[in-house]
């Protein structure tokens, strides 16, 4: 009941009025929005394989899977962050140096391998550097105190300009078995960045919504003082958050070579995509919270989106005018379902 | 002044002095950093060069992050300052190679930049949505409008021959030997300066963003003042599109994002010039001023240009761990 009154925390404006609305109206609303969009992205898939005879098939499926698996990783790992950092976006749970991050740890794994080093010690050598990013983050949150927006604003320029001093802004090929076996097709015919998406959101949904901590990372969230007052590792939990999240930038790092044979420059444009499709994934949660699945369906609705305009031949210039359409679209409705 | 506050408690001389650092962290990181760039490079103060800070640093970053402390003083936060900018910038280079006096494609460019204002402001005051997600959405449907109307995203230019005189003046033109954009900044800053401080629209815009509820329980139309404040960020941004294709005659499909994260970065580096760590416009100012004057030093330092971003970035985050760690100490 608790967890109700704070409908959809992430999305809503309303400076001076009573935060609490009647916790019926929240549910009644919170079912409308949940089946309407649910809805939408059928509708959307019925409509694309009517149109486009191929969308529906297997081989495409897979396809969408595996071309979404770096903005599924960073996505969710952006939506544990929002979950342990609350309502606010500004003054809450934000990390913008996550897509730097990727690009940074592509850059070191790449690297790695230009110097000799086999696959093991490269996929260490990524996800320390996303590791290490976190802990800076959580540093500056939790130690320093820097508000989330501004500390990992401040850390995606140190770790963007790290990156082109590594990389000395060109891209850096990178070949090997793990590279190639993680690029490659999967059983099935479905590419191995799919299984590895569907297995990382299955991992992660695990630990966030069903373990005891995963728990305490949303009553931190949502009611730090409660939580505190409660006893819980407030700021250790936060800190957390934000050191998983960074793992997820070197994950998706590793990914990234593998996809792209290398690193290349540019990592900085997954950004505001990545924050779109996290903050949109609150809406296919039950109670329009940040959840993992929700977010692993908004991920997959933005990837058959985007396939199924280039099937049908639209202009991809539509896509990010329709994510921005769909976010304000969700974003209203919750609100004024609310009124 | 502020600092003297918290060191009468202490009369520890050391603790005094770690007061004084770091309650003025801003300030003190403004002269370091020019201490150690006048010596660093024997071209860093010279008249020249502190003139080219101003104008090709100084300016446009000046008046993005002012429209981005409009927003951020009622509480919100501005992510399409660039598509103001971009959609200003659009309407004026098109209407003016269209043949069209530049005073009007001005106007119209400024109208465009509040439109996108606008936009944001039915969004916020109208329907209630967070700044964060409405600004958000009208960045990326912003995106989307340039590419349908650019064909897919190509520039518009004006030809060498068809730039009217006074759309060159506006870019590059001097008055009394001071560039015309810079008077325009100025202009802006004394302007913002004013409204913030001085004007009753200033001060309930500060007031909502410390406590919004209190300022609805005075009977203030909060709604209004949340969107003009959203429409005045839109209209600002637009200066900086019309100074911007002015002064390189050519419009680019959404450039105007290059300057989002700096204005962001500025008026929250400039927050923790106040006391209370509200927005403010000296503050944004000396902000402004920290990245320029950085980001121009490096260069001259002939340091790779790689590092460059490295070192603004840690010295963002060296100010603002200073000022965070001071205030949590001040509440606690």
């Amino acid at each position: 009941m608790s967890v109700d009154i704070q409908l959809a925390p992430v999305i809503r404006f309303d400076p001076g009025e009573a935060a609490f609305g009647s916790a019926r109206g929240g549910n009644l609303a919170a079912t409308a929005l949940r089946a309407g969009s649910l809805i939408a992205f059928a509708v959307i898939l019925v409509v694309f394989s009517l149109t486009a005879p191929y969308f529906l098939s297997l081989g495409n499926i897979g396809n969408v899977l595996g071309q979404s698996a770096i903005s599924g990783v960073l996505a969710i790992g952006l939506t544990i962050v929002l979950i342990a950092g609350g309502s606010n976006v500004v003054t809450g749970g934000i990390d913008l140096s996550l897509a730097a991050n990727m690009g940074l740890s592509a850059a070191v794994y790449a690297t790695a391998v230009q110097l000799g080093y086999g696959d093991a010690t490269a996929v260490v050598a990524a996800l320390v550097t996303g590791g290490l990013i976190g802990v800076v983050n959580a540093v500056a949150v939790v130690g320093a105190g820097i508000v989330p927006l501004l500390a990992t604003l401040a850390v995606m320029n140190i770790v963007a300009g790290l990156e082109l001093v590594l990389t000395q802004n060109t891209v850096i090929p990178a070949a090997t078995p793990l590279l190639t076996a993680v690029s490659s097709s999967g059983p099935f015919g479905i590419p191995v960045l799919a299984y590895v998406l569907l297995a990382f959101a299955l991992i992660a949904a695990a630990i966030v919504q069903y373990t005891p901590t995963g728990l305490r990372l949303y009553a931190v969230g949502e009611f730090p003082d409660a939580a505190r007052a409660a006893g819980l590792a407030v700021r250790r939990l936060v800190a957390g958050a934000f050191i998983a999240s960074g793992l997820c930038g070197g994950f998706a790092g590793i990914l990234s070579v593998s996809n792209l044979s290398g690193s290349t420059t540019g990592s900085g444009e997954m950004l505001l995509p990545v924050v779109v499709t996290a903050l949109l994934g609150s809406v296919f949660s039950r109670r329009l919270v940040p959840t993992v699945i929700g977010t692993l369906l908004s991920t997959l609705f933005v990837g058959f989106l985007v396939n199924g305009f280039q099937l049908l031949n639209i202009s991809s210039v539509l896509v990010s005018g329709v994510q921005g359409l769909l976010i304000l679209l969700v974003v209203s409705a919750t609100t004024l379902l609310r009124k | 002044m502020a600092s003297l506050t918290s060191s009468t408690e202490t009369p520890d001389l050391s603790r005094a002095v770690i007061g004084v650092i770091v309650n003025n962290a801003l300030v003190l990181a403004l002269v370091a950093v020019l201490a150690v760039f006048s010596v660093a490079t024997p071209t860093f103060l010279t008249l020249a060069n502190l003139q080219s800070i101003l104008v090709n640093n100084f300016t446009l970053l000046a008046i993005v992050a002012i429209a981005m402390t409009f927003a951020v003083s009622v509480g919100g936060i501005d992510l399409s300052v660039g598509t103001a900018i971009d959609f200003a910038s659009f309407a004026f280079v098109s209407l003016v190679l269209a043949g069209q006096p530049v005073a009007f494609a001005a106007l119209a460019g400024l109208g465009a930049g509040a439109a996108v204002g606008a936009f944001n402001a039915v969004l916020i005051s109208g329907i209630g949505i967070s700044p964060f997600l409405a600004t958000l959405g009208t960045l990326f449907i912003g995106r989307s409008i340039q590419q349908l109307l650019t064909s897919g995203g190509n520039p518009v230019y004006l030809p060498p021959s068809g730039v009217p005189e006074a759309f060159r003046f506006l870019g590059r033109g001097t008055i009394a030997g001071i560039p015309v954009p810079l008077i325009i900044a100025a202009l802006i800053i004394v302007g913002a300066t004013l409204i913030l401080t001085r004007a009753r629209f200033g001060r309930v815009a500060l007031a909502i963003g410390i406590q919004p509820s209190v300022v609805r329980y005075s009977g203030i139309a909060v709604r209004a003042h949340v969107a003009v404040a959203f429409i005045l960020a839109g209209l600002i941004a637009a200066v900086a599109g019309l100074i911007l294709s002015a002064t390189v005659t050519v419009y680019i499909p959404s450039s105007g994002n290059a300057f989002l994260l700096n204005a962001i970065g500025a008026t929250f580096i400039g927050t923790t010039h106040s006391r209370l760590g509200r927005p403010n416009v000296p503050g944004t100012v000396l902000g402004v001023l920290l990245l320029s004057i950085v980001a121009n030093g490096l260069l001259l330092t002939g340091l790779n240009f790689y590092w460059q971003q490295v070192g603004t970035g840690l010295l963002i985050f060296a100010v603002l761990a200073l000022s965070f760690i001071n205030r949590r100490k001040a509440t606690a």
